[in-house]
């Protein structure tokens, strides 16, 4: 379980703070494979970003034992100057990957970049990197994967490829998703969670939650 | 599988360091000029210096050759300068990693500024070999309390660095601001002049910079013969002990929001 506690979020602005929540407390229960539903801005990225430690909020905590994975978006922490060997190797290290050569291997395997592996990121295609970015994260083993649109990128093979791993995945973890596309999110999930106004309601059928977002 | 070792928070620090520290190796000699800019760049400005001194006062300079007299004021100002330039820009440039959970603000600043720290050495040392190879006569009378003075200046500049870096945060301007403030240190840290070309009724105009200190007692530690009476160390060790307390209690409070906004 994940459990939000009294959280407030809001960012500093020319208009005074902008509020993403107000006081949250909530739960997210363990075991299902979560969509995250909401309209543009409605603090999705935001939420990701809070329970994965990469930022904080300004009151409240977030409690958890589960092992989760960073946001996994289209770059995150890819760094231009460097191979997508060095980058694999330095999130592995980072992560505490005990194996790093086996872990960078995989990566290679996974991410099927060919030569390019070993030449800079800032030379890959936009497609590519994202590619990169989710072989990284499904390398290592969290409790949840938090997968912001990356599933929907790269081409049909690879897509095809992601999905694969992901479900394969999603019998021993659990995935939270955001996506615009509900063909992918009906893929994986089974349960949303419908974010509107900074309140927070699970649904545990996932169409439940899907007509609900639809009808906001 | 992958298996994660579980570690303590030591380890994850010690592990997380480490890899910034190596990315840092990779990233920043990355241009054609590479790492050899690093040791060309002072080694002109000492030259420079030198000969414009030496040519003024011949080849001595209050008791010690004046080449080495310009070694330590322009290795240690570029040790000060460069560790608070890029220390107050770590936390900027590594943004995106703080998506990691295990990746701390000052972590970043701690490998940045150790980076430089160690770039410095090097170059100190590779200039001792050339002045061997070159036949010029040195002394290092006292080797460990240079150290000892790199490290307290290291301390004043990563902590101003890491003060900077947290400001920023909040307010982007005062980078401008820095670059302002940091211009005169240059020229009033005692890089190609000494305390003793000044007379002692005029030392408190500048005797309050530690920078100053830590590079009249480094050329005195080389050359005991050198006067170090115009200088402290007590003072370099009391304001790196200073400076390292604000900025760690100023990190302390702010660091989680530092990095929200």
């Amino acid at each position: 379980m994940i459990r939000l506690e009294n959280v407030t979020k809001y960012y500093p602005s020319a208009l005074g703070k902008q509020y993403i929540f107000d006081n949250v407390s909530f739960d997210i229960p363990s075991g299902h494979n979560i969509a995250i539903l909401g309209s543009n801005g409605a603090g999705k990225s935001t939420l990701f970003r809070i329970l994965a430690g990469s930022e904080y909020p300004n009151k409240g905590r977030i409690v958890t034992d589960l092992h989760l994975s960073w946001p996994v978006a289209l770059t995150t922490g890819i760094h231009g100057q460097m191979t997508g060997a060095e980058n694999a190797r330095f999130i592995g290290m980072i992560n505490g990957v005990a194996d790093l050569d086996t872990y960078v291997n995989r990566v290679r395997q996974f991410a099927e970049l060919g030569p390019k592996f070993d030449l800079p990121v800032g030379t890959y295609s936009s497609g590519m990197k994202p590619r990169l970015a989710f072989a990284c994260s499904i390398g290592i083993d969290f409790d949840v994967y938090l997968i912001d649109e990356v599933t929907s990128v790269g081409d049909a093979k690879f897509r095809n490829k992601a999905r694969k791993a992901l479900t394969q995945k999603s019998k021993t973890a659990n995935v939270i998703m955001v996506s615009h596309e509900m063909d992918e999110l009906r893929h994986f999930c089974d349960s949303a969670i419908v974010l509107h106004k900074g309140q927070l309601t699970f649904y545990n059928d996932l169409e439940q939650g899907i007509a609900q977002y639809q009808a906001l | 599988m992958t298996t994660i070792i579980k570690r303590n928070n030591w380890a994850i620090w010690r592990d997380v360091i480490f890899a910034l520290f190596v990315r840092e190796i990779r990233t920043s000699f990355n241009d054609r000029l590479g790492l050899a800019w690093a040791v060309v760049n002072p080694l002109v400005f000492i030259f420079a210096l030198s000969y414009m001194r030496g040519r003024m006062s011949g080849g001595e300079t209050h008791t010690i050759p004046t080449f080495e007299f310009m070694m330590y004021g322009m290795l240690l100002i570029q040790l000060f300068l460069d560790v608070l330039m890029n220390s107050s820009n770590a936390i900027k440039k590594n943004k995106a990693l703080f998506a990691f959970r295990q990746v701390q603000p000052i972590s970043s600043i701690i490998a940045t500024g150790a980076f430089y720290f160690v770039v410095k050495l090097a170059v100190y040392l590779l200039v001792l070999v050339i002045m061997y190879f070159l036949g010029m006569e040195f002394r290092i009378d006292d080797p460990f309390f240079i150290i000892i003075n790199a490290v307290a200046l290291w301390l004043i500049a990563t902590s101003l660095g890491l003060i900077f870096a947290i400001a920023q945060c909040y307010v982007p301007e005062i980078s401008k601001i820095q670059s302002v403030l940091t211009r005169p240190l240059f020229f009033i840290s005692a890089v190609f002049f000494s305390m003793q070309d000044i007379p002692p009724e005029y030392w408190h105009y500048l005797d309050w910079n530690p920078i100053l200190h830590a590079i009249e007692l480094s050329r005195h530690a080389a050359y005991n013969t050198y006067s170090n009476e115009a200088v402290s160390e007590f003072y370099l060790f009391g304001s790196a002990l200073v400076f390292t307390f604000f900025a760690l209690s100023v990190y302390q409070i702010s660091w989680k929001q530092a990095i929200s906004r």
